[in-house]
């Protein structure tokens, strides 16, 4: 017999009623098991956000969280039993034999009605969404682990649509038994086994710009910045936006960053050609076109990404951009004059066009205040056409961030030195660490950035024993890790590189790379309270490549290297002054 | 088995005066639905494993076709009559109309035990049956589909003498082909899970948590067996369920109180539906006489076996926590029963809604056959919940409206869409 489990926020939810849209409740359940994490987070605050948010800046901008349902972790137990998945789920097999399988298999009966039902009225794109129960827990959010697959659902007929979000489904359930998963699972000393995957099924945000869908906004904000500027103080957290989807921010790292207390300021950039060289240049957005070569185990299947220039065909960018004037080595706000475009969103941010400053700072606290911890909060936002407001603001999600307290005094001085491996003075997270014996490391000597692949493939092979032997080790790479871009550095995912507790990125004179804050990896490197230096060529401080390539090696690959040590390391961070080093013996 | 003096069809007409009665029909579509279209009684001859010969009496009915090709089942037993297949034709056609989908009504018999045949013998059976009828049917006339006794093997044997006779391929003849020979997936569960997707919505409609509810099932067969097992998906507890005993030719009912196990029950079950009454003992069940079913201490009644069974003879012996009765057989209850029923102001499914999965599931194996394209499991289970819900919203909302009882309200909807569609002919 089957146990039933309830959570303890779903009695807030009304269940599923087949009137998704036109439904009283925007918020229900299929199912009777878990809500997991996402549709947890989001149940918790849901209330307040009702109560206190819906009209707070009315009309500028109204709050809501999007038309969701979550279909509840039983009905995923009962697809894995009724399908026999069970086998294949554990067996190891790759990602795209898992995959396959998962969507030969057929979604419970209980569920189908109801998706049926919600296919026929609703005829906007939907977004499917992990919520697993293990990202439930408080202090091990599983960012980006799984998969989340959004669907046009704009086809004519109501049984094309009723597929592609079946296949969604199945697709973020297969997901919970891909390799990067399995990884990150033995990284957290979790048995996949515990995993039970409730998904969210939500409108997405936005609207439709010809044959393209995306919100104008797409933002994430966390209550700690380790990046302060300026008067900014760490506690009064960073925001950082992109215009479309935000796989832009999370899966690309490119962003306008902010604190929302001060969003006059600009990012530290050095110059105003620099910040045309790190502006947001490209868009996701889902695809309302002509339809893809079909692909279900794609993540991206339906989603296109484009240059910033059709942004401004769409009308889109009006209200979030400013011009650079090479003439005068200047940006203009606003995109009147001609000239490249800087994603900066000056007229909001610096014109106060919309309130969104104001929102993000009464959200923060909210949500701190909800869940009594430090937290990160998803959002997305569609603007008024013409006028920029009224706004809808979409709350995606919410989850705790987890920042290390413990206090380190580094000094400048001490970043230089004999026994000094490497030091940065931009490094993520704080605190020591003196029992890392192991380095994995990419020889800048044998790097060949078009073989950024197979470099990844052979870090993964590094990590699998030393996740499995429980040592966590630091590793040492060239650009940027987890890029989607194989030019740009080393694209692995999280799981590939789930054993290490410090994380080194550093750059090339031939390959520049930006800073990783807000990347794909920024959550979990805070939430595991990995060490994270950034080292460009240029800084003053580097890497000893010459101590490193003098140490014994235990394996050689055809880019990487791992050595093991007698002694172990001293890895030391202020995460106040967002400087680290590292000693050796 | 039903009692013989029993008439089924003097029922279905009685069943039919009262809502004809409702919708003021006229005359002659009154004296058209109240009679069969056509129907034809044929003698198939079979020569037997043991060189003899036997003559075995088959029928088929076509109640109406006004709304589309006549859809229905054929039945393979020893007691069968012209009257029990006429009624379950005129059932057919209501039913097909409360989901709306575009058949008339139909059905089929050839009396005989299966029990008693090989499958030699069933094969010619089968082949004797569509010989006598081929000329009579096929996918745009009359489209017969697996009954009591007759299974996906009896439908393959029937389409390949009728494709035979016909000279070319046509998988739409007939419906509940095996998986894989132009059957659907989901058929086999169709029925059963129609059941529970009606019982569902009345319970949103009582506003009781499925969780909360105990049912008592008559019938192990397949519509019972999938019914229990999407109700106790639903977190129901089915406590009861009984079925014949094909040796003591009697039925019995198999009592479990903390909940009865499904998988455990069916490891133990014949290919007709009878549980081992020996091995179910063992395992805890009280082996309880075959009508006790009918007086368990619980909330839903889901009569899943044959025709008449709660009659006026025994409706007194149904609980007093019954709140839902879902007719899962055709006909299982007589207009006296139902006529008690409804004064207790139980929530009654009736047969042409409650099982209408089966036949609706069919027609989109119909469907699939016609494209030569098959859909998904959770396709065909995704769309036969929709338009069961749907169905039963419709009959549901009418019966508030209009304060009428749940089996007159879908007859209401179901005659009421037949004579339009005879007057739009221009029939009567």
């Amino acid at each position: 017999m089957r146990k039933r489990i309830y959570s303890p926020h779903r009695g807030s939810l009304a269940r599923f009623d087949r009137q998704f849209l036109s439904s009283a409740s925007r918020f229900t359940y299929i199912g009777s098991g878990e809500l997991g994490g996402k549709a947890h987070g989001l149940a918790r605050v849901k209330g307040i956000l009702d109560a206190k948010f819906r009209n707070a800046f009315a009309p500028a901008v109204e709050v809501a969280i999007p038309s969701l349902t979550v279909v509840t972790t039983d009905l995923f137990d009962l697809f894995m039993k009724e399908n026999d998945l069970f086998e294949i789920a554990y067996s190891g097999e790759r990602d795209d034999l898992v995959a396959h399988a998962f969507q030969r298999a057929s979604l419970p009966v209980q569920l189908v009605g109801d998706l049926r039902a919600l296919v026929e009225q609703v005829h906007t794109p939907l977004a499917v969404r992990s919520s697993s129960l293990l990202e439930d827990a408080m202090f091990e959010p599983f960012a980006s682990v799984y998969a989340t697959k959004m669907v046009p659902n704009n086809q004519p007929d109501a049984d094309t649509r009723f597929r592609k979000l079946a296949e969604a489904i199945k697709f973020v359930y297969a997901s919970t038994f891909f390799r990067s998963a399995r990884n990150y699972m033995k990284a957290t000393h979790h048995a996949t086994i515990d995993e039970k995957m409730a998904v969210i099924v939500q409108e997405v945000v936005g609207a439709r710009f010809g044959d393209r869908f995306y919100p104008h906004i797409s933002g994430v904000l966390r209550s700690y910045n380790f990046y302060p500027v300026g008067y900014a103080k760490p506690e009064e957290g960073v925001a950082e936006l992109a215009l479309g989807l935000g796989r832009t921010i999370v899966d690309d790292g490119v962003a306008w960053s902010f604190s929302p207390s001060y969003p006059r300021i600009d990012p530290p950039f050095k110059s105003t050609r620099d910040m045309l060289k790190h502006t947001q240049t490209r868009l996701w957005a889902v695809n309302m076109g002509k339809p893809p070569e079909y692909d279900p185990i794609n993540e991206t299947e339906y989603l296109v990404q484009v240059g910033i220039e059709e942004a401004e065909y769409d009308g889109t960018i009006r209200h979030l951009a400013s011009t650079y004037i090479p003439a005068d080595d200047a940006v203009e706000m606003g995109i009147e004059a001609r000239g490249p475009r800087i994603v900066d969103f000056s007229p909001i941010l610096k014109a106060g066009l919309l309130p969104l400053p104001e929102l993000l700072r009464s959200l923060k606290e909210t949500c701190e205040e909800m869940l009594g911890a430090m937290v990160e909060v998803e959002f997305a936002v569609t603007l008024d056409r013409e006028r920029c407001a009224p706004a809808s603001f979409g709350f995606l999600q919410v989850r705790p961030m987890v920042v290390s307290t413990a206090a380190v005094d580094l000094d400048e001085n001490e970043l230089a030195g004999e026994r000094v491996l490497l030091s940065s003075e931009t490094v993520l997270g704080n605190g020591a660490l003196d029992t890392i014996r192991d380095i994995v490391y990419v020889d800048p000597d044998r790097f060949d950035v078009m073989k950024s692949r197979e470099i990844a493939a052979e870090i993964e092979r590094l990590n699998g024993p030393l996740v499995e032997a429980r040592r966590p080790y630091l590793l040492i790479g060239l650009g940027r890790w987890g890029t989607t871009d194989p030019l740009g550095g080393i694209p692995v995912d999280f799981g590939q590189i789930s054993g290490a507790a410090v994380i080194v990125e550093a750059s090339l004179p031939n390959l520049a790379f930006t800073l990783s804050q807000g990347s794909h990896f920024f959550h979990n490197v805070t939430s595991f309270k990995i060490l994270y230096f950034s080292i460009r060529h240029h800084d003053e401080h580097g890497i000893d490549w010459g101590w490193l390539r003098r140490q014994e090696r235990r394996w050689d690959g055809a880019f990487a290297s791992r050595v093991e040590l007698a002694a172990p390391l001293l890895v030391k961070v202020d995460g106040r002054s967002g400087r680290g080093v590292i000693l050796h013996d | 088995m039903a009692d013989k003096s029993f008439n089924a069809f003097e029922m279905a007409q009685a069943q039919f005066d009262r809502v004809a009665g409702l919708l003021d029909l006229d005359e002659a579509t009154r004296q058209l639905l109240r009679y069969n279209l056509r129907e034809y009684h044929v003698s198939i001859p079979v020569r037997m494993d043991d060189g003899s010969h036997k003559v075995f009496r088959g029928f088929r009915v076509q109640h109406n076709d006004a709304r589309g090709p006549a859809k229905g089942g054929i039945r393979f037993h020893p007691m069968e009559t012209i009257d029990t297949v006429r009624a379950l034709a005129m059932w057919m056609t209501w039913k097909c109309a409360v989901v709306d989908i575009p058949l008339g009504g139909g059905k089929g018999g050839v009396i005989c035990d299966p029990h008693h045949l090989s499958m030699r013998e069933q094969e010619q059976v089968c082949r004797g049956w569509v010989r006598q009828l081929s000329k009579n049917m096929g996918p745009l006339t009359d489209v017969p589909a697996p009954d009591v006794m007759t299974s996906a093997q009896h439908m393959l044997w029937m389409l390949d003498e009728f494709e035979t006779i016909r000279g070319e391929k046509l998988p739409g003849f007939i419906t509940g082909k095996p998986v894989g020979m132009g059957g659907s997936l989901g058929r086999t569960e169709a029925t059963g899970f129609g059941v529970v997707f009606t019982i569902r919505e009345a319970l949103k409609e009582l506003n009781i948590p499925p969780s909360e509810t105990t049912a008592s099932v008559q019938g192990f067969g397949n519509v019972a067996q999938y019914a229990i097992d999407l109700y106790q998906q639903i977190w129901g507890k089915v406590v009861c369920v009984s079925c014949w005993d094909q040796t003591d030719q009697t039925s019995y009912s198999f009592r479990k109180k903390n909940g009865i196990d499904l998988a455990e029950l069916r490891g133990i079950t014949d290919r007709f539906g009878g549980i081992d009454k020996a091995k179910a003992k063992e395992l805890g069940y009280e082996i309880l006489p075959g009508e006790a079913w009918l007086e368990q201490d619980v909330d839903i009644l889901i009569p899943a076996a044959l025709e008449n069974q709660i009659t006026a003879a025994n409706v007194k012996k149904i609980g007093d926590r019954v709140k839902i009765i879902a007719e899962g057989a055709n006909g299982p209850t007589s207009p006296e029963a139902d006529a008690a029923i409804a004064k207790r102001k139980i929530f009654m499914i009736p047969d042409l809604l409650a099982n209408a999965g089966g036949v609706t599931c069919s027609y989109f194996e119909q469907v699939q056959c016609n494209m030569n394209y098959f859909w998904e499991k959770d396709e065909v289970l995704g769309k036969l919940d929709v338009k069961m819900t749907s169905a039963f919203a419709a009959v549901s909302e009418l019966a508030k409206k209009r304060g009428i009882y749940m089996r007159d309200a879908a007859y209401v909807i179901a005659v009421g869409r037949v004579a339009r569609a005879c007057k739009d002919r221009g029939w009567v």
